[in-house]
Parts: structure tokens; sequence; C-alpha cells
């Protein structure tokens, strides 16, 4: 009973973490419309900074800001000087942010070196509730899944700016007929979708082994859970995390990891053939 | 109010549509544009809000040059735009289509809930999605979008478009009210005679790009060969 209970808990655990690094790329993607390909680099950039500024000896409240703002000024420079020339030409994005991807790993690897970093989370003990023990540490990493996602959708639902961007989104020139300045709207989604990979890394960095290739194990699985849940709205990516997040670490649990990556690539191609929307897009019809 | 010279403007390089286009209005006029279609109406108000890439001439807008201006920043000069096709947010409610009309405005907007006088209606479905409404409904949100920011000229695109006639007659004289007691400017493009009767002060005859004549709306009354020369095919 415990077991079973325990491999929930893990489950739901690799979901939020799932959710924390999709909400970021699902606003960058299904929203504007660019894949970005440097979300996991920009992951990566969130985890050492909290290898740097932990080295440093701040708190960790403070490394999460420091993670969430320096990576959301990535995103702002990325979106200043790159993206804003190929918002047209989404083929093009793809090559680009490819290309800023290995330059952002090469310049981690020439500052922190290829080696793997140890990051130490700022509490760690077991806590005991209903009969097992689990880290403390992975209870908070959900809690924070949740208040990201939470945050996120207050953003974009409930304030004036929200409504701004999804105007945006939804019709371009419209919003801007109508007095919006895009193109402040489009550097501001962008660098807020930059800032949660940043505070993604951050969060699950004392989690992880921290190396140069970390990005991409989260990257691949956040793709598919947006494709998955439906890349039109951000509730597309709580489903597809769900879904992929539970049925990957549920298969690994009862067989192995292996197989648990063959059946989730194969279900995922068999959902987003039946509902090329994803799950939010056929809930809406 | 609006000074237009020598507008030359179109959708690609090198394939003007509008080919050295004169056009002036005054204030408190409302003009109406008329023309068969493809002679340049909808590209003419499309260069005015900045819609286009390739504008060259000159338009100054109470004596500011706004050619190249992007949208939004003739948009807060004072210029409110309701296009072809109505162009509202259908995943939004009411209130929120009408929240986007002022969302940019540098003065902030104390309350859009004077346009409910004009149109009772949208207050009744503030919390409806707007693409629920029925075509007569969408229009009048649009142009409740666009006097929520408080313009003083008004840009008017096929209001009657999809729309059934006893509702054109409404929009119509909603349209005439609002202009007098908002003391708006207004400029349609329009083929329905009717509304522009109802509406217009003036008539501009479009062809090829250019104005070819412009006429008061008494004298378009008294010579129906007007309307038959420029606008039947």
């Amino acid at each position: 009973m415990s077991l079973i209970f325990l491999i929930g808990l893990d489950a739901t655990g690799y979901v939020l973490a799932l959710l924390l690094v999709c909400i970021g790329l699902v606003i960058i993607f299904g929203m504007m419309n660019v894949i970005n390909l440097a979300h996991g680099e920009l992951f990566l950039i969130g985890a050492y900074s909290v290898v740097y500024t932990q080295s440093l000896g701040a708190p960790f409240w403070l490394v999460l800001i420091v993670a969430f703002c320096l990576v959301a000024f990535i995103g702002l420079l990325i979106e200043q000087f790159i993206i804003r020339h190929i918002y047209h030409r989404f083929l093009d994005t793809i090559l680009a942010t490819w290309g800023i991807s290995l330059a952002l790993k090469q310049a981690i690897i020439v500052i922190f070196g290829p080696a793997s970093q140890q990051v130490v989370a700022p509490f760690a003990e077991p806590v005991a509730f209903l009969g097992i023990t689990y880290s403390s540490y992975r209870l908070f990493v959900m809690a924070m899944a949740i208040a990201v996602t939470a945050a996120t959708f207050l953003v974009l639902y409930k304030t004036k700016l929200g409504l701004t961007a999804r105007g945006v989104i939804a019709n371009r020139q419209m919003a801007s007929c109508l007095g919006v300045n895009t193109r402040r709207i489009d550097r501001l989604t962008f660098a807020f979708g930059s800032g949660l990979a940043g505070l993604a890394g951050a969060v699950m960095a004392p989690l992880m082994s921290v190396d140069p290739q970390m990005g991409v194990g989260f990257l691949i699985p956040a793709f598919l859970s947006i494709l998955v849940g439906g890349a039109a709205s951000p509730v597309g990516a709580i489903w597809g995390a769900a879904v992929i997040g539970t049925s990957n670490s549920v298969i690994a649990a009862v067989w192995t990891p292996v197989i648990a990556q063959i059946l989730v690539f194969s279900l995922a191609i068999v959902v987003i053939r039946i509902l090329p929307n994803g799950i939010a897009g056929w809930k809406k019809k | 109010m609006l000074t237009v010279s020598d507008l030359r403007a179109g959708y690609s390089r090198g394939a003007d549509v509008l080919k050295g286009l004169r056009f002036d209005v005054a204030k408190g006029e409302s003009v109406a544009l008329m023309g068969r279609n493809g002679m340049g109406k909808t590209t003419f108000v499309k260069a005015l809000m900045g819609c286009l890439p390739h504008v060259r001439g000159s338009i100054t807008f109470n004596g500011t040059e706004i050619r190249g201006l992007p949208p939004y920043r003739i948009s807060n000069l004072g210029i409110a735009y309701v296009p072809q096709g109505r162009e509202i947010f259908g995943d939004f409610t009411v209130a929120e289509n009408l929240a986007m009309g002022v969302i940019g405005k540098p003065l902030k907007v104390d309350s859009v809930d004077f346009v409910f006088d004009y149109f009772p209606i949208l207050a009744e479905r503030r919390t409806q999605l707007a693409g629920t409404m029925s075509g007569g409904q969408q229009q009048q949100l649009a142009i409740a979008r666009a006097l929520v920011g408080r313009p003083q000229l008004l840009l008017l695109d096929e209001p009657s478009e999809g729309i059934q006639p006893s509702i054109v007659q409404d929009i119509a004289m909603t349209l005439k009210r609002i202009a007098a007691e908002e003391a708006l400017t207004v400029i349609v493009v329009e083929q329905n005679i009717d509304l522009v009767f109802r509406l217009a002060t003036s008539v501009r005859f479009i062809e090829n790009g250019l104005i070819k004549t412009g006429v008061s709306i008494d004298e378009v009354r008294s010579d129906p060969t007007l309307v038959s020369r420029y606008l039947t095919v």
C-alpha cells in the first residue's frame, strides 16, 4: 500500500516538475508560435546560476529570484536581437534557436567546464507522513510547480497585462490598431517565458546532476507534453504534463525506464494522431 | 484635420493600389468613400492606420505626419479603426473586447460604460463570449471598442457587410448620433447607399487608386448617375 502511495507521489513529483518546465515553453511555443530549442539551455542557465550564487553564499530564495531575472534578461536579449526578425518565418526560428542553444551550452562549458556540478538542496530532511518518509525538498518542488503555474494563470487571465498579451496573441494587427504596443508585449512575453525556464532550472538543480547536457533531458518530454496537451493554451501544458508524466513514471516503476520511454512516445503519437490540437483542443469542441 | 497627398501604397513593392491619392477631411465631416471592388478603398484605410508595409506620400493628422508610424501610435493620436470583417476577439467576452480598446491608451480611461448608451445590447451581454454573438451584435461591439478610446477620427470599413438590412439601418442611425454627440469626424468605406445616405455629409468616389470626385451628399441624392458611374460594374 505504501509502495503504491510512494509511486503515486513520485509520479506526481515528476508531473509537477514537467509542468514547471512546460509552463514557460507553452507561453513561447504555444502562444508566440516560436519553437524555442534553446529552452533547455535557458533551463540550464537557471541551474548554473544556482551553482554560482550558492558559491557566493546567497540564501536560496534570493538564488531563485536571481535565476528568474537573469534568464528573463537573456530571453529579452534573444528576442530583441534574433527572434523579432524571424517571427513570421516559423521554420527559421527552429534553426536560429538551435544555434542559440549550441552557443549557450558552449558558453556554459567555457565558464564552468564540462564536468557535472553539485548543488546542495537548501533543506533535505526527510519528512514522515502517512506511513512513508519523503524528501522535504521534493515536496517543496511540487509546491513551487503549483505556485508558479497558479501565478502564471493569474497573470494571464486576471491582469490587464495578461489580457493585453492574449489580445496580441489572438490578433496582433487589431491589437496594434487599438493602441497596444505589440513590440513591448512580445518582449515581455518572451522574457517571462524564458524567466520561467530559468526558475525551473534553479528549482530542479538540487535534484539533478547539473551538467551541460541536463537541458535536453527535460526539453523533449516537455515538447511532447505540449503537443499532447494542446499548444494553444496554457491549460494544455497541465493536461500534457499530467498524461506524459504519469504514464512515464508509472510505467518506469512497473517495468523499466527504457520501456517507459518507448511506450510514452508511442502513446504520444497515438494521442496526437487522434487529437491534432491536443487534449485541451478537444475539450474545447 | 486629415490631409493626405500623393499617397502611394500597396501590398507588395512595385504594385501600388493607391497611385498618388489626395484626400482631405475637415473636423466634424462624415465622409463616405465609395467605389467598386478592387479600387483601393480598404487599402486606403489600412494605409491611414499604418497597417501596410509600402506606403509613400504624406498623411498628416492634426498637423502631425503619421505616415510610417506603427498602428499603435496612430491609434493613440486619436484615430480609431473598425476593420472590414469586424476583427473582434472571439474568445474574449464583450467586456474584455471593450477593455482591449482602452488598454494601450496613454491616458487612463475611467469608464467605458458610455458606449452602452449607444449599444444597450452590449450591456446585457457583457459576460458573453463575443464570438457567439450575431454579426450585427459583433459589428456594434467593434464600433463600441473603437469608441471607448475616445478617438477624434473614426475609420469604418464596410460596416454593413454581412448584416441584415434592418440592423444596418439601426447601426447607421446610431453612428449618426455618435458622430454628433461625440464630436467625431468619420470616414466610412461603404457600398451600401442606404447607410451612406443616413450617415454621410459628403461622398468621395475612388477609381483605380485615385479620388475621382468629391461631392456633398445632396448632390449624390439629386444625381443618381454619379452612383451608377462609379459603383455599377
